[in-house]
């Protein structure tokens, strides 16, 4: 039997192999490529091993040279320092409120649109869909100036409700969905309306269930970018109680900050801080990764 | 027209649910790509009247040796990170493609994959601690090899060679995720045949995959592309005062210009510049790599 193998996801160790492939140079190939890929993983992963290291050292010994990929000295008085002298508390609590309510508008707004997309029989949709689409050829950062005028206009700077209307509703979410949306069979909605179901009863009672797969993949993007944001708030954020933590730790580990060795701000102080930062992201990684693969590539397909 | 009305009405939920996103599109992004490219033709400092001086801002910048300056920094860091960055994404996915054992394709694969989760500013402060000349982990293992001290943040070329790695570290797991997305796709009686005719891991990878890979490789570069000229959070991040000056893009000039310097009008008009080259360059790259004719 002929397995193929290198070109499918299932493939297994015990795998019936061609000659080919039980050669010495397949073996020293497969040799070679594992050696490879640990090289790879380590220049990956060495970099979060330090900083979980000093991050856990205390604060004299965070000081010191020398490598260091495991605390010789074990504390938490990084963590206790950044959290609570630093207040990297507040900003945490800022990020969770703008994330949370940011990704939630923006799900439900995107799948509104998303619905009506999907409508065969509707006045000015191709319109609509060009009008949807040609903002996605105008990125944020090319218009954060005027961008920061009408946040001063409508009185939102300094305020969380900035962050959360940046990037409330994107094109891109919008077409993802719509491709979800698109696969619902259209013999159900047309069941549904026949049976007299209005149209946002129809959105909510068989297109949302059935497209949970694109809701949890554009929820888990816009989480981690709402998390990630950083361009925003240092445009309309000045006071300081209102920054979220991503502005609240670029202060802390601002190179200016790391070159400084006798303020509060010790290196362990620092990657606690980054710590702290990825940590919501590392309790979501197991549970998202399925969806953002697949959303990684289907956005870029589509696009 | 009257039919019209009346399927009009008929949608009335419809129209409903979509005009909150109208009405953000419209106020959030039309009318400030409006109002900016108004701008661009004033004499605007964010207070006070806004008199209309014509070309002036685009004649200010055409004779700024600071707008050159950071035009050149960024295609520099940008092209370099497009360039230099193309190669590794696509040399991983083959790799972790012929890896055997599962539960070490999948470590490796997160392992690559996770900087691209987090932040700039995460991944910023990280390497600026990494890259320290005192204690920094990179130096200490340059020290064992007896190598003296780089200052890689505060020497301008080493700045610069650090803003195009860094980069390409954060990101390269996320083109080969890509990349091995469409590895998996590739039908595998291809492979199978190749292998009766007694083609090599090698030949098969070059004769096979690489060909089948290109319109994802033209994916992938246009988005590259799309992102070259708004590089902003990793310098923002990762600059200070020594090199700024040979690390500053466009975009962090805009933000030092038109925020900080309150200097609306001459910002706006270097947004206006970038937006235009941004679609002409995707326009370039749209019909040198025939993207989208034959997919």
């Amino acid at each position: 039997m002929v397995k193929p193998s290198g070109t499918t996801t299932g493939k297994s160790d015990g795998a019936t192999l061609t000659k080919a492939e039980t050669g010495a140079g397949e073996h020293s190939f497969q040799w070679l490529n594992v050696v490879f890929m640990g090289l790879l993983a380590a220049v990956m992963i060495i970099p979060f091993l330090n900083v979980l290291a000093v991050a856990f050292s205390s604060r004299l010994t965070s000081l010191e040279t020398g490598i260091k990929l495991w605390p010789s000295e074990w504390s938490v008085d990084g963590f206790t320092t950044v959290w609570i002298n630093i207040g990297l508390q507040q900003a945490f609590i800022n990020s969770v409120i703008v994330t949370t309510i940011g990704t939630t508008l923006h799900v439900l707004l995107s799948a509104f649109a998303a619905y009506v997309l999907i409508q065969r029989n509707l006045p000015g949709k191709r319109l609509l869909i060009a009008f949807i689409i040609a903002t996605m050829a105008i990125p944020g950062e090319l218009i954060m100036i005027p961008l920061f005028i009408v946040n001063k206009n409508l009185g939102l700077l300094n305020t969380l409700a900035a962050l959360v209307f940046s990037g409330l509703v994107s094109g891109f979410s919008i077409l993802l969905l719509r491709n979800y949306f698109q696969s619902v069979p259209y013999d159900l909605w047309e069941s549904a309306k026949i049976d007299g179901a209005g149209d946002f009863h129809v959105f909510r009672t068989i297109y949302l269930p059935l497209s949970q797969a694109g809701l949890a993949t554009i929820a888990l993007f816009e989480l981690v970018g709402r998390w990630n944001q950083f361009l925003p708030v240092i445009l309309y954020i000045s006071d300081s109680s209102k920054y979220t933590l991503q502005v609240a730790l670029q202060a802390l580990v601002s190179p200016e900050m790391a070159t400084s060795g006798t303020s509060m701000i010790t290196p362990n102080v620092q990657m606690a801080g980054i710590v702290i930062a990825v940590l919501p992201l590392i309790i979501l990684y197991p549970f998202m990764q399925k969806y953002f693969v697949q959303g990684i590539t289907l956005g870029s397909v589509k696009e | 027209m009257r039919s019209t009305l009346r399927q009009m009405s008929m949608h009335r939920a419809l129209y409903l649910m979509i005009i909150p996103v109208i009405a953000y599109f419209a106020v959030f992004v039309y009318y400030p790509l409006y109002e900016g490219i108004i701008a661009s033709f004033q004499k605007f400092n964010l207070l006070g009247n806004r008199p209309w001086i014509g070309w002036e801002n685009y004649s200010t910048a055409w004779n700024d040796p600071a707008f050159w300056q950071v035009v050149r920094n960024t295609l520099l860091i940008g092209g370099g990170i497009l360039i230099l960055g193309f190669l590794p994404p696509i040399v991983i996915a083959l790799s972790l493609n012929e890896l055997r054992l599962s539960i070490f394709k999948k470590f490796t694969q997160t392992a690559v994959y996770l900087p691209h989760l987090f932040s700039w500013v995460v991944i910023g402060g990280i390497w600026i601690y990494l890259l320290s000349p005192r204690g920094g982990l990179v130096n200490e293992i340059l020290a064992l090899f007896g190598a003296d001290p780089v200052r890689f943040l505060t020497n301008s070329t080493w700045a610069r060679a650090t803003m195009i790695l860094v980069p390409i570290w954060k990101d390269m797991g996320y083109a080969a995720i890509i990349y091995l997305a469409s590895i998996t796709a590739i039908n595998p009686s291809l492979y199978e045949a190749a292998r009766i005719d007694g083609a090599s891991r090698f030949q098969q990878a070059y004769q096979i995959t690489l060909p089948l890979l290109k319109p994802t490789m033209k994916v992938v570069l246009m988005l590259n592309v799309l992102g070259l000229l708004r590089i902003f959070d990793q310098i923002y991040v990762m600059r200070n005062p020594v090199v700024q000056r040979k690390i500053d893009v466009l975009m962090t000039f805009v933000y030092d210009k038109g925020i900080q310097q309150y200097n609306v009008g001459y910002a706006s008009a270097i947004s206006v510049m970038v937006l235009l080259a941004t679609l002409a360059l995707t326009a370039v790259v749209w019909r040198v790599t025939g993207f989208g004719r034959e997919g």
